[in-house]
């Protein structure tokens, strides 16, 4: 089949042809040649202006020799380097030429697309890489961008948790201070129902403001939930039924408890969270239906497996375990699985193992997993047993034999620095029968204890010089026995706090307060 | 439209009014770092909406503001990321236009979806370009005067752009240039 094309077709296919004559003088060129070698003309001998030199076609004189076959060329000048294929024609030679595209011959020779057939594949991924370039800096650009956001984000986030907290700290003292005193107001023997009255909008208000405080609490990721010894098994118990809902129809759960009245200070709330969590886990590892098991055992040994280079101490620990029989996860997945934002479902925020294991952490246990894939995974949460110290201690040695045994065993060391709050909270606990010594400061508190053994440390946690939670320390130090409530509107990240302490939140509801503190007695 | 237009817009606000103006326009629009990724395509009611909001901003109409944002464009493109290709597309206002199809052609193949235009230069002569824009879209005539406007600048030249004939799908832009160092 023979194909006739004009010049401008031709040149428009291969804008660098070349066609020769028999005697390899120029007939014809295409218009890149011409924007490139200005003064070439027709006529004007081949070797004059080019030189061959690919290796099997030595001069253009081997054209004749071997028809048809690949060659290279470069101009005399060395403004330029082609390629292509020779083709014998009945009356010369006609050069399919293209110029060659390494990135620095495109930079040197000002090469645009007008010097490249149109349908040329070469250079139109050239084009493709460069622009592919292109948005892969601006990728990059973009991703700085979105890490410079989210580090701003996480700032203004940081600052605005800081100042909720602080205000809901100075507000949560100060609804304190009107519960508390409220409260004596409507203990006060009085005939007049108008002060009864009174009393009761007051606290309803105070209950109202406290409300308020909850949500800055909520800004400021402070959790509201109290402390306290708690047995697991009832917690488990006492929500089978909403339990059983959460793991839904096509998965089987069975509940085996076995730690009895063992109890870990933990929050209710924040326990039940965690098995949920866990459940919720385990029954997507399950689409097609399957079986979980949840057990809780008493077990002697380390109940962490951080090592942070802190000793650890074996000791009894409730084990909370939940198995199910789902397709498990692989090493790759098991060693984030308690990363936060990890999730290796598509819906999944990775939040839930993060927080149960922030959680375990604070309430000094932990929380591991063990899986096989295809047979299931096993998810270990342990909390340590609230020693006796915790609850009913009963060391002689730490008792003071100055006091009589009863003022011992209801001796409490309260430290508050609002005294408008001390006054009240002294007032409430001495009409419960306890002997309660009231101090303003933590430097206060130190002195009495020096002095003689407390059951009790009831200490608010913000205070000027020295903060509740080192004093806290330093008293277990010095009484070993002492059994620790801490008491705040705002718990700052710089309290350190340890696990076993009993935790409760400002403002004060006398009966849960009372509630607490009768437990450890 | 793809994010790489909207990055060109927002340089412009950015370049114009400086970085506070752009902060603005995100907040009253509700758009951020989301609405700027470079290969994703956006739905062109969101584009318009952020050079409208633009356009108001810089005290022009959303016609003008698009002529000015096609200059622009140019000339943010020859100098960001772009430029290797721009550089490759051609080295004269003729050549460039006649080319541009192969460069949307490599820019269609980087971004599925987007929806590019064609441009046909119909006549060229000294001092006078003819060009057909074909376009799936409507009411980007200014953005494309632009454009054209921008390209005249890039290659050195002075001259204008106008309308010479708009049907449904079809715009004619006629080009008078001369050498800007004549």
């Amino acid at each position: 089949m023979l194909v006739q094309l004009t010049d401008i077709q031709l040149g428009k296919l291969f804008p660098a042809y070349l066609l020769l004559d028999t005697n390899f003088q120029l007939a014809g060129f295409g218009p890149s040649i011409r924007k490139l070698l200005p003064g070439l003309q027709i006529g004007h001998a081949f070797d004059e202006y080019f030189d061959v030199i690919s290796n099997d076609v030595a001069t253009v004189f081997d054209i004749p020799e071997r028809p048809n076959h690949p060659i290279e060329i470069a101009s005399k000048c060395g403004n330029m380097r082609l390629h292509g294929l020779a083709a014998q024609q009945p009356d010369g030679y006609f050069l399919a030429l293209r110029h060659v595209t390494t990135s620095q011959y495109l930079a040197s020779q000002q090469l645009e697309l007008t010097d490249f057939g149109y349908a040329d594949p070469e250079i139109q991924a050239i084009m493709l890489i460069a622009v592919q370039r292109a948005m892969l800096e601006e990728a990059q650009d973009t991703a700085l961008e979105l890490a410079f956001e989210r580090q701003r984000y996480s700032a203004l986030l940081e600052r605005t948790s800081r100042v909720s907290g602080y205000l809901a700290h100075d507000f949560n003292n100060l609804l304190s201070i009107i519960s508390l005193n409220t409260e004596r107001l409507a203990r006060a023997p009085s005939t007049d129902g108008k002060i009864t009255n009174l009393a009761q909008i007051i606290g309803d208000t105070a209950a109202r403001g406290s409300e308020i405080s909850q949500s800055l609490m909520a800004l400021s990721h402070q959790s509201s939930e109290t402390l306290s010894a708690l047995s697991i098994d009832d917690i488990i118990n006492e929500n089978s039924a909403f339990l059983k809902t959460v793991v839904g129809s096509k998965v089987g759960l069975s509940i085996t408890l076995h730690s009895g009245s063992c109890k870990a200070v933990v929050s209710y709330n924040g326990l039940l969270n965690c098995v949920i969590n866990l459940l919720i886990n385990a029954r997507e590892a399950m689409p097609d239906g399957g079986h979980i098991s949840l057990a809780t055992t008493v077990r002697d040994g380390l109940a962490t497996k951080i090592d942070d280079g802190a000793k650890l101490s074996p000791c009894k620990y409730i084990a909370i375990e939940i198995a199910d029989t789902g397709s498990g996860m692989n090493e790759a997945l098991l060693s984030r699985a308690f990363e936060p934002l990890f999730s290796s479902k598509p819906n999944g925020t990775g939040l839930g193992l993060a927080s149960v294991r922030e959680y375990a952490i604070d309430m000094g246990g932990d929380v591991w997993l063990e899986s096989t894939p295809g047979e299931g995974t096993r998810v270990f949460l342990h909390f340590p047993i609230a020693t006796d110290a915790m609850i009913r201690p009963d060391d002689p040695s730490v008792q003071d034999q100055s006091f009589d045994a009863d003022q011992n065993e209801r001796s409490i060391l309260l430290v508050e620095d609002e005294p408008y709050a001390l006054e009240a909270l002294v007032e409430m606990l001495e009409m419960e029968g306890y002997f309660v010594t009231p101090c303003l400061s933590a430097a206060q508190a130190l002195e009495a204890l020096e002095t003689r053994s407390y059951r009790v440390l009831l200490t608010d946690i913000v205070m000027p010089q020295q903060d509740g939670a080192e004093l806290a320390s330093k008293a277990c130090i010095a009484q070993p026995g002492i059994r620790v409530i801490l008491m705040s509107g705002y718990v700052p990240e710089t309290a350190a706090l340890q696990s076993g302490w009993m935790f409760i939140r400002k403002p004060l509801a006398s009966s849960e307060l009372l509630g607490l503190v009768d437990k450890l007695m | 439209m793809y994010g790489m237009i909207h990055r060109g817009i927002r340089n412009m606000v950015q370049d114009k009014l400086g970085e506070d103006a752009w902060f603005a326009l995100e907040k009253k629009i509700g758009i951020g770092p989301t609405e700027l990724l470079t290969g994703m395509v956006y739905d062109d009611t969101l584009t318009l909406e952020i050079v409208s909001e633009a356009a108001a901003r810089l005290n022009l109409t959303v016609d003008e503001c698009l002529f000015e944002f096609g200059r622009y464009w140019i000339d943010y493109a020859s100098r960001g990321s772009l430029s290797s290709a721009m550089e490759l597309t051609g080295h004269d206002l003729a050549s460039f236009i006649s080319n541009l199809d192969r460069l949307h052609l490599s820019v269609g193949m980087a971004m599925p979806g987007s929806r590019l235009p064609n441009f046909n230069l119909a006549l060229s002569e000294p001092g006078f370009l003819k060009v057909e824009y074909h376009s799936q879209r409507t009411g980007l005539e200014n953005f494309v005067s632009g454009l054209l406007y921008g390209l005249i600048e890039r290659f050195g030249l002075i001259g204008d752009v106008s309308i010479a004939d708009s049907t449904a799908g079809k715009v004619v832009f006629e080009i008078r240039y001369k050498d800007g160092h004549a």
